[in-house]
Order: C-alpha cells, then structure tokens, then sequence
C-alpha cells in the first residue's frame, strides 16, 4: 500500500475553509449559548410555575437528546415548523446552540447554587436588594467557579462540531471527507483530519488546564 | 417586680432600640421561638446566652428580619418591622450584623469589603467611601491589611474586617452571631476587644456568644434562652453570681463557670 500525502497539500485550501468554519460555528455556539444558558437558568429559578417549568423541560430534553439526532431534526422538522428554509450552517448552529445552551443552564445553575446562603444573606442583611446582591456578590463568585467548566464545555463543543457534518455544512469534517471520497485517500485524508483536530484542540484543552489553575476556587 | 428590673437598665427612660413582644419562629413542625418577650436599649450589650438550639440565633437573625417572625412583633426605633423586601431594605442599613463565618465577600479586599456598601447601597462616591473604609480598617486594627482578600487573611483579622463593613453603614444597633465561635482561641481575643470597645463608645450591641467572660465583664443585660424561651434576665451580676432559674445554674455549672 503507497501512501500519497501529497494530497493533504494539494487540497490544503478547502481544508483551512474547513478549519475557519469549525471555529466559526464554534464561537456563534457559545456566543449564543452563554447568554441562552443564564436565559433558562432564570427561567428554571423563577417564581412563576409555568416559567420554571419551562425552563426545565428544555434543559431535561436538550441535555438528554443525542446532539447528531438533534442536527437531524434541525434539519428536517425546523424547516417544517418555521415555515423557513435555513442554509445548512445556520440549521448546525441552531442544533449545537440548543444542545450547549441546556448545559450551560446548568453549569451556572451549579455556580450559583455553590456559593454559600451565608453570602447572600450577609448582603441582604447589609441592605443590598436581590439583584444588587447577585450583581456585587453572588455572580462574580459564581463566573469565576464555572469559568472552568464553560472552558471544558467549550473544548467538548469544538471537536462536536463535526456532528453537522452529516447535513453538509463545509466544516473540517465534512471538507476533509469530502476530499476523501474523491480522492479514495482514506487513510491520509482520516489522519490528516485527526491531525489538524488536534493540533487546534490541544492548546486549547492546555489553555483549559491554565484557566482551572488560575481560577480554581480558593477560600 | 418588672419596674424594679427595668429600672436598673441603661437608658431605661428612653424608648427601646429593639423591642421583641411575644415573638414566635417555628420551622415545620420545630418550634424554635416560643413568645420571647425582651429589650434592647440604647447604648445597652445585651448578650444572648444558653444551651445551642435555644433560639438565640433565631431570635437575632428576626431583628433585621433574615427570619420572618411567625408571631408576635419585632419593634425597631418605635416601627414594627415592616413587610416587603423594598421596606426591610431600609430597615437593614440601619443595623449592622456580623456572622459566626464571617461571610465576607472572598472576591474583594479588605478594603472594598468595607466601602462596597455605602457605594453599592447609599451611592456613595467611592473615593469617599474608600477613605472612610481606611479609617474603619485602622479603627479595627488593620489598617496595613487593606490590600489583602479574605482568603490572605486569619479568622480573627476577617472577623474584625466584617465588624467594619457592619459600621460603614453607620448602623443604629449591631447583631452579633456567635462572633468568635469559628475562631481560633488565640483570635478571640482581637475580636473580643474590638467589641468592648465598641461598647464603651455607646454603640448599641446585641451579641449571641458562649464566651462567658465577655458577657460577664462587658453586657449591660444577659437574657438566658432555654428551648424558645427567655427563662431569666438580669445584669451580667445577677445572672452569673445569683441566678435563681435551675436550668441557668446548670447551663453554666456544665460550662465550667466557677463563679
């Protein structure tokens, strides 16, 4: 068996599109589902029933949905419900967007919860109101605690993005299998896939262990 | 009988600071207060004492209304507490309160522990309340450690910072929870003296503690609290020299108190 490698390079200028589209639908992700996650976890602590319960029932069901399943019914069922025909990149972001978003609900819904009663009740007993407390106390305490986990979070998201693949947005997994099954190179083309993946993740997942050592909680 | 008591009370010709009438707390089926009737006058160190799970930290967390009486009345300054958050807010800056774990805010300095009340509260302009901090911090000893987060420093000296941050918002009463009960005994000693001498300036105090020797030498007035109830009052000579309620004399026969 001859390997070609030369064809990694031949088609380097589809991959590097590939590697801009995954890192683009990354960061639409996450610009959506932090804001998307603070949404719902206000919504599951509200006082109001019907919002709280709302609120839960997306959590309970993104987080617990396949996410490939969920790129697929993006795909066929959005377009049905919406009465809208989406390009296939914004059909993937809605997919990861609500996948991330349920997560991230609970990921601030765990740092809230983790700072001590204690804390609100010394900023209440000052006479700070609810919001003023959340803003100055509760909330700055809390994003430092789950900065962490967002990072983990994030790290997960980039290399999921190759779940879109299946409904043909030209990410990096979808270029290079393409590139694939024109070429019939499989074996340079997976690991040359393989290799870019990591390349971009390590320093990320690195960058993920210096934000748990800078920020870890000490108290 | 009550007019003899009462009228060996500091200012006892003043209206009361704090005035619990008939107060009831139950949580669930627990009933934590059982009508405790009592008085806070102005200037007065009024210290709640008696076995754990006696109601005295109960009945210190109703007076700013972090616990809502089931029954009964809470008065401060003449008004009973009133009912909506928005009110109590009001309510709150006039009382300051200091707790068992400190509670200071880990994501500030010392500093701006003390001066983010009167910015984020009164709006005050920071550069004021900074100063005003400073000085609060030298009152209190620890005008050097200004700079420092909690976390850098030791019980005692956050225990002193969370007395400050309670007197930058110019308080009318300050609550004490058990303060030196997470302390290292070697610790105590700092805090404790930073309340006396807050005593002697006049500030009205009401201080749930087990340290005896602080009730004795610094209280105006000790309430004893037995199972929701206040079961003897007296000054500081009474209580421990005399106390005529059998449950007081063992309280403080187990507490090692020789008298």
């Amino acid at each position: 068996m001859t390997l070609d490698w030369n064809v990694v390079w031949q088609y380097r200028a589809d991959l590097a599109h590939g590697v801009l589209l995954t890192i683009a639908l990354t960061v639409a992700t996450m610009a959506i589902a932090v804001p998307g996650g603070i949404v719902v976890m206000l919504m599951r602590q509200s006082h109001v029933r019907a919002v709280s319960w709302a609120g839960t029932v997306f959590v309970e069901f993104f987080r617990n949905v396949p996410l490939i399943l969920l790129v697929y019914w993006a795909f066929y069922v959005l377009p049905i419900l919406a009465d809208v025909q989406f390009s296939a990149f914004a059909t993937g972001l809605v997919a990861m967007c609500l996948n991330v978003s349920a997560y991230n609900a609970e990921t601030f819904r765990a740092g809230v919860n983790s700072i001590r009663k204690g804390q609100l009740e010394a900023a209440m007993a000052m006479g700070m109101s609810r919001s003023q407390a959340m803003r100055k106390v509760i909330l700055p305490q809390a994003t430092r605690r789950i900065l962490p986990v967002l990072a983990s979070t994030w790290v997960s998201l980039f290399k999921d993005t190759s779940l879109v693949s299946v409904i043909a947005v030209g990410e990096l997994a979808h270029t290079a299998l393409q590139i694939r099954s024109q070429t019939f190179r499989v074996l340079e083309m997976l690991t040359a896939m393989a290799a870019i993946y990591w390349a971009l993740g390590y320093p990320q997942a690195k960058l993920v262990d210096w934000i748990h050592r800078k920020y870890g909680v000490t108290e | 009988m009550a007019s003899a008591l009462t009228s060996r009370r500091k200012n006892a010709d003043q209206p009361p600071v704090v005035l619990y009438d008939k107060v009831v707390k139950r949580f669930g089926a627990l009933t934590v207060l059982n009508g405790v009737s009592a008085q806070v006058n102005k200037g007065e160190v009024v210290c709640l004492i008696g076995p754990s799970g006696s109601g005295k930290s109960t009945l210190l967390r109703c007076t700013n209304a972090l616990e809502i009486a089931d029954g009964g009345r809470v008065v401060f300054e003449g008004q009973p507490l009133p009912k909506t958050e928005a009110e109590l807010r009001h309510v709150r800056r006039r009382m300051g309160m200091v707790f068992q774990n400190f509670e200071l805010f880990p994501h500030m300095t010392a500093l701006e522990n003390v001066a983010c009340g009167p910015i984020t509260i009164l709006g005050t302009d920071p550069a004021e309340a900074r100063a005003k901090a400073q000085a609060l911090l030298e009152k209190v000893g620890l005008g050097a450690k200004a700079g420092n987060h909690p976390s850098a420093l030791s019980g005692g000296q956050q225990q002193r910072v969370a007395i400050a941050r309670a007197l930058a918002m110019d308080p009318d009463v300050m609550l004490f929870d058990e303060p030196t009960s997470a302390l290292d005994p070697e610790t105590i000693g700092e805090v404790l003296n930073v309340m006396k001498r807050l005593a002697e300036e006049g500030m009205t105090m009401v201080v749930v503690t087990h340290e005896m020797s602080f009730a004795r030498r610094v209280a105006n007035w000790v309430l004893v609290f037995d199972e929701g109830r206040v079961i003897e009052e007296g000054s500081p000579v009474q209580i421990f020299d005399a106390p005529t309620h059998a449950r007081t004399q063992s309280f403080l026969s187990h507490l090692g108190w020789n008298g």
